[in-house]
């Protein structure tokens, strides 16, 4: 009913318009095919995220498939995705996974957006024993279940808040406060525990530390607790409809400090346009930008600019890390096929544990409990209309800029 | 902490609540219909406020007649198509069909108009008082707010179309025998209904973002303000909307932003066992 089969594979190789000696190959090829499920939120709250996952997956795939599919033992295989709307309902993308699984019978499933929703089909995944790569979900709290089979393409939140206090401490020596302020959901709140718990360790003030429930349609009590506090630094963490409305009521209510960082909203586009001139100075920290600049990567893109560029021209519009960690992580996925020469899950999942590689995105390497480590994420500002990054210095287009 | 900020910024935000919750408490009233589309008319009001403000660069507040309008017809076409159909057969029945549209169009908006938040940026400054500071927009979305309900107010109390509205919703029977041509009446309450509803959107366009993600949670404000309130009445809704605006504002203060939604619902689940017909609510009475 919802489900729709990518069948570009067919379409891809058509357009190419490859003389029929090749079309015999691909129709030899065809036979085997690696079958990836994904349950995505097309419809309700997180729409704009699972599409999101499916156009830069649809990119992929075109990018895979023209080259006639991927080789694994020798062989060439066809990538075929099957996805369902699940929309933006928790328990049925758990039943649309086992759907996948035992209906499509997929090799290996890619999870939707979110920790919360991660987790649950995690749980489903476990239980069939099937690789589940998960490209939108950074919580430790998803990973530190004992699943064997999951996978994160996107680095723990802890290192995130580490690396921005640090940086914040540096180039503003007198900060000595931070007001902290968390939607009481998944990933924003251990964002706002992780930074909380980073602040303190550097020695600053944590004058104000509290969550807002999910459903909060005003901030004016935080606002005004948190203007009283006098913060050097307001912390806050949410969806993007949470931070547009929390920084105009910060402007409103006069809470005026030299740093505000709101997470991750201007990873967003949507964040600038919702908020105009008020998005200007606001700080996140965000898994991946496309200035990051890595080079003889694995999969159809060989560099983050290949990637961009493809990007750029499919769209029209910036790719953000939704994308970048999206698409790489169907580069990982591949790859572990390649290296264990066939679908089985098992032999995949084990593959997984074991990925050591360089991807367009940075370098992917599962922890222990699954998610990717030894990356640096970078920190970003908004400045004018422009997203500037500070922090890696390599890769740094911008000096922090404090807000007046 | 000033307490005054504090009850101001409850105030405020009550008068938007009111203004959330009166027409879905008319139309709760009336047709006995828990109007599930209520949300979804609200965003959909404040979308087509947005556009016209992001398109055309008209103001909100010039737009908000003509959102009205078209809300009020959208709201009469359903209810005569469709939800008259069932409107006499158990709540169960009409609020399902009414959570099936709502279904349909809040899906069509987030497909056409994506669940992206949007707003309209006219930051119109703050005014400062004695200490207390207030957003313009706000204070102009409550002035609206408190404009709106006080019109739908008197339209019930002096005009024929409300005499008749409540005369339907006193005794249908003797109503229509009355001469009273009920599907009509109910078919114009929805669509005042509806109206309220497009005319918070367009006041919200300035205050919140405007996005699907929020329909249910305006949804659920009306329901809890109808509860706390008294249903059917428009001095209910406001008085609800107030008291839920102030009740919020405190226990975001005194008990942190995170129980401030809990403490709302708490007053309710205690007045729907002390005091099932709210704090100003009359049966019978409009």
């Amino acid at each position: 009913m919802l489900g729709k089969s990518w069948k570009s594979a067919v379409a891809a190789t058509a357009a190419a318009g490859l003389v029929s000696s090749a079309a015999a190959v691909s129709a030899l090829a065809a036979e085997e095919v690696l079958r990836i499920g994904a349950p995505l939120a097309l419809t309700g709250g997180l729409a704009d995220e699972g599409k999101k996952q499916e156009a830069v997956w649809q990119l992929w795939l075109d990018k895979v498939n023209a080259d006639g599919g991927v080789e694994v033992g020798g062989r060439t295989m066809k990538v075929e995705f099957v996805q369902y709307d699940y929309q933006t309902d928790g328990k049925r993308a758990g039943q649309l996974a086992e759907k996948l699984i035992t209906d499509d019978e997929v090799d290996v499933l890619m999870a939707p957006f979110g920790s919360g929703h991660t987790k649950i089909v995690a749980a489903v995944a476990e239980r069939y024993q099937v690789p589940l790569i998960a490209c939108v979900a950074s919580s430790v709290s998803v990973y530190d279940q004992g699943f064997q089979y999951l996978f994160g393409t996107l680095a723990p939140n802890t290192g995130m808040t580490e690396s921005m206090t640090a940086y914040f401490k540096e180039k503003m020596p007198e900060l000595r406060s931070v007001a902290v302020y968390g939607r009481d959901d998944v990933f924003p709140k251990a964002m706002a525990s992780a930074l909380a718990d980073s602040a303190k360790s550097a020695g600053l003030e944590v004058t104000y530390n509290e969550l807002y429930a999910v459903g909060t349609m005003d901030h004016s009590a935080a606002m005004s607790a948190i203007k009283a506090a006098e913060p050097d630094w307001v912390y806050m963490t949410g969806y993007t409809q949470d931070l547009i409305l929390g920084r105009k009521q910060m402007q409103d209510l006069g809470v005026e400090a030299p740093i505000i960082t709101m997470v991750t909203g201007p990873a967003y586009r949507e964040f600038t346009e919702g908020l105009g001139e008020l998005a200007d100075g606001v700080t996140s920290s965000t898994w991946w930008h496309h200035a990051t600049a890595y080079e003889g990567a694995v999969g159809p893109w060989e560099t983050t600019a290949a990637f961009y560029a493809d990007f750029l021209e499919a769209f029209g519009t910036d790719p953000d890390y939704v994308h970048g960690s999206c698409a790489a992580a169907a580069d990982v996925l591949v790859n572990a096929v390649q290296t264990a020469g066939s679908t089985d899950k098992q032999a995949v999942r084990d593959a997984l544990a074991a990925t050591e590689i360089l991807t367009f995105y940075g370098p992917i390497d599962f922890g222990e409990n699954g998610m990717n480590q030894g990356r640096e994420m970078p920190i970003i500002q908004v400045h004018g209309e422009e997203i500037k990054v500070l922090y890696p210095a390599a890769i740094a287009d911008a000096d922090l800029k404090m807000i007046d | 902490m000033d307490i005054l900020q504090i009850l101001v910024n409850g105030i405020v935000l009550g008068a938007l609540y009111a203004c959330i919750a009166v027409g879905f408490s008319l139309v709760w009233g009336v047709l006995n219909v828990i109007n599930m589309l209520h949300g979804s008319f609200i965003i959909l009001g404040g979308y087509l406020t947005f556009f016209a403000w992001f398109y055309l660069g008209l103001n909100p507040i010039l737009v908000l007649p003509a959102v009205a309008l078209v809300l009020y017809l959208l709201g009469f076409a359903l209810q005569y198509l469709f939800i008259n159909k069932v409107v006499t057969a158990p709540v169960l029945t009409t609020l399902t069909l009414t959570f099936g549209l709502d279904m349909i169009l809040y899906n069509l908006m987030t497909v056409y108009f994506t669940a992206t938040p949007r707003r309209v940026t006219l930051d119109l400054g703050i005014v400062e008082f004695l200490g207390v500071v207030t957003p313009v927009d706000r204070l102009l979305g409550m002035g609206l707010a408190l404009l709106l309900t006080a019109l739908l107010y008197l339209v019930m109390r002096g005009s024929t179309i409300g005499r008749a509205i409540v005369a339907v919703r006193m005794d249908r029977q003797a109503a229509a025998l009355m001469g009273i041509r009920v599907n009509r009446i109910y078919a114009i309450t929805f669509g005042i209904g509806a109206l309220m509803a497009g005319a918070a959107g367009a006041v919200f366009a300035m205050v919140f973002p405007v996005t699907t993600n929020l329909t249910g949670v305006f949804l659920g404000k009306a329901f809890v303000i109808c509860v706390i309130g008294g249903l059917g009445s428009v001095p209910g809704a406001l008085v609800g909307g107030l008291a839920l605006g102030v009740i919020e504002s405190f226990a975001g203060f005194l008990l942190g932003p995170q129980h401030a939604i809990t403490v709302g619902f708490v007053l309710m689940l205690i007045l729907l066992v002390v005091r099932p017909t709210g704090l100003v609510g009359v049966k019978g009475y409009e």
